[in-house]
């Protein structure tokens, strides 16, 4: 093995209770992802493909099968160290944005710092200069309803960056954005998997996975091929 | 997460809600003025009580009556208080002086016609009842004899003024019969004449009718009066009474306990203004209470605002959460916000009660400008501090319960939430 694993699934299951019913959203998912490695997770909605990407984030726990991320065992942490693991370790960038209306950009790209007990004059820094990175300086100090779709992606991408993690999640991350804005948004996530950033992407759409490295497909909870 | 960013983060929710944020606020401050004001208007009270009963004499008085302890009125059993009985008392534990008291006989001053009624009241130098209210004159000194303080009332009827009197040489007749105006109020014996130089004049506030004179001339004269040596009333009839004074007003306790111990009566203002203390603590909480209920009701709109603020933002903590807010960060947050509702509604209250307790005053003085002129409501500061201490505590109870759920909320739930 040529560079450590940033992820390590083996038969991960996840199972819902549903009524009487049990869904099982995971069904034995082994997956292996090498540091600095681009891959996409591809399938039809209700394939789990989600569920895989949360609980990789720690925002889901499993239910079954073993989970590793940057080597660290998933299943055997409290709540703290969850949150401790979403905030120091993975970035997370969602369909929907999910940015924070009543702050500034900046304090937005900002925010998962403040929560890791950093100081502000350093995460506000810290935060301005990867929204530089990501050409994005202009709107720093704009309120998100003044952002365009794309804006929100990017400014999204830069508060999953802020705290330098072993991984970058995106679960559907062009969902909501016009072929324009996704084909830019792609080229950042291949530009960032150049400088050597560890990417997992979670998408329905070919020609999104096919600008990965790797792209594994799923169906019904488990790994196809 | 840093106490800093804590304070920043929370002062943004709580000032973002604005008009909910200071309803909110102001149930809690409503709350506050109230229990600031009722414990005030209580706390006025006692303070006037008080004052009166420390205007009628010194706290560290003990009283003690020629009688056995328990029973008073009618059915109190005398006892003799002899000269080993004061010496006794002078061996009582914190005792600083002991003046003995002996009541002579009724009688009139002549000088002063018919309504100069005086009680001769024989007194040692330095007593209690013989301090501080001279308004002429002086005190009574040691060894004087054939001298008299008299009240203002009685020097202005042997004098065209108080100040007059003092100097002047006047007949104090004691016994026989004594009336007031045309009534019989008392007397014993046949009626004698002693020449009584007055020495000084007090105010008539204390009594209208008592004289003070040596304590040797009281003695004599009441033996005159009965046909007994001096020796022989002391030993038989015993003083009036006696005044303990203690060295400190925390140890009266300990010496009326003693006093009666010894088998006599005693009496302390302390004692009276312990009792009237716990009567006001009762009243004092019965206020309270009332304000409380009105600090409930604040806190019930701080759970409300709370459940409310946690919905609204369920989302929000769903994000926060995802980007690695801890459960105690969010739990925190909320709890701070809380606080605010507190704090803020605290000083505003208890700047609603001492300015609202002032504006009752000026109302009351203005509609009755002879009231007492002592305040009504008091404000010190352990009712201040305890009034925000006491609207911090209620809203962090009230918002304990919504931060919870907000703590305990699954991320991936919140962030679904729409």
């Amino acid at each position: 093995m040529s560079a450590p694993l940033a992820v390590e699934a083996h038969d991960l299951e996840r199972v819902y209770a549903s009524g009487t019913a049990t869904v099982a959203a995971l069904a034995g998912v082994t997956l292996a992802v090498r540091s600095g490695e681009f891959v996409a997770v591809m399938g039809p909605s209700g394939s789990g493909k989600s569920t895989l990407l949360n609980v990789i984030a720690g925002l889901e726990r499993p239910t079954g099968g073993t989970i590793r991320v940057g080597g660290e065992d998933l299943t055997k942490l409290d709540e703290q160290a969850l949150a401790r693991h979403r905030s120091k370790r993975v970035g997370m960038v969602f369909q929907a944005f999910n940015l924070l209306p009543r702050y500034r950009v900046v304090e937005n790209v900002a925010l998962p710092l403040a929560f890791a007990g950093t100081g502000r004059a350093l995460r506000l820094a810290k935060a301005r200069a990867l929204l530089e990175r990501l050409g994005m300086s202009a709107r720093a100090e704009h309120r998100t309803n003044e952002l365009s779709g794309g804006e929100l992606q990017r400014a999204a991408i830069a508060r999953a960056l802020v705290s330098d993690p072993a991984i970058l999640l995106a679960d559907e991350p062009t969902g909501n954005l016009d072929s324009a804005n996704g084909a830019a948004l792609i080229a950042l996530f291949k530009e960032l998997h150049a400088q050597g950033q560890t990417v997992l992407l979670v998408t329905h759409d070919a020609t999104i996975a096919a600008h990965a490295e790797r792209t594994v497909r799923m169906r019904d909870g488990r790994m196809v091929d | 997460m840093r106490p800093s960013d804590l304070v920043a983060m929370s002062l943004g929710n709580y000032t973002r809600a604005r008009l909910r944020s200071a309803l909110t606020t102001a149930g809690v401050a409503i709350g506050t003025a109230l229990v600031v004001l009722l414990i005030a208007l209580a706390t006025g009270a006692e303070d006037n009580v008080r004052r009166s009963i420390f205007s009628i004499g010194d706290l560290r008085l003990v009283s003690v009556q020629p009688f056995q302890p328990g029973a008073s009125g009618l059915s109190a059993v005398p006892r003799t208080i002899t000269d080993d009985t004061v010496s006794q008392f002078k061996r009582i534990a914190h005792v600083e002086g002991v003046f003995r008291q002996f009541d002579a006989p009724l009688g009139t001053v002549v000088e002063g016609g018919e309504d100069a009624t005086i009680r001769p009241q024989g007194i040692e130098p330095g007593a209690p009842v013989d301090r501080g209210d001279l308004i002429a004159g002086r005190h009574l000194a040691a060894g004087d004899r054939a001298v008299a303080i008299v009240p203002g009332n009685i020097a202005r009827l042997i004098a065209p003024s108080a100040g007059g009197a003092v100097g002047k040489r006047v007949t104090m007749r004691i016994g026989g019969a004594v009336k007031l105006g045309s009534t019989r109020i008392g007397g014993s014996g046949t009626p004698r004449d002693y020449a009584v130089t007055v020495v000084g004049v007090f105010d008539e506030q204390a009594s209208q009718t008592s004289m003070r004179i040596p304590l040797e001339d009281a003695l004599a004269a009441g033996a005159e009066n009965r046909g007994l040596t001096p020796d022989a009333l002391r030993q038989g009839t015993g003083y009036s009474g006696v005044a303990i004074e203690a060295d400190d007003s925390q140890n009266v306790a300990d010496i009326v306990k003693a006093v009666q111990e010894l088998g006599f009566s005693s009496f302390s203002l302390k004692q009276v203004v312990e009792q009237i203390d716990q009567g006001f603590g009762v009243f004092r909480g019965i206020l309270a209470g009332i304000g409380g209920v009105a600090l409930l009701v604040a806190a019930i709109g701080i759970a409300n605002t709370m459940v409310m603020s946690v919905l609204e933002r369920t989302r929000e903590i769903g994000i926060m959460k995802a980007v690695g807010a801890a459960p105690g960060d969010i739990r925190t947050l909320f709890l701070a916000e809380a606080a605010y509702v507190g704090v803020f509604g605290g000083v505003l209250g208890l700047a609603l009660g001492v300015g609202g307790g002032q504006l009752i005053e000026r109302i009351i003085r203005n509609l009755n400008p002879r009231a007492n002129p002592a305040p009504i409501f008091v404000v010190g500061p352990d009712l201040a501090l305890g009034a925000l201490a006491l609207a911090l505590v209620v809203a962090l109870v009230a918002g304990f319960l919504p931060a919870r759920r907000a703590m305990r909320m699954s991320a991936l739930t919140a962030l679904r939430y729409e």
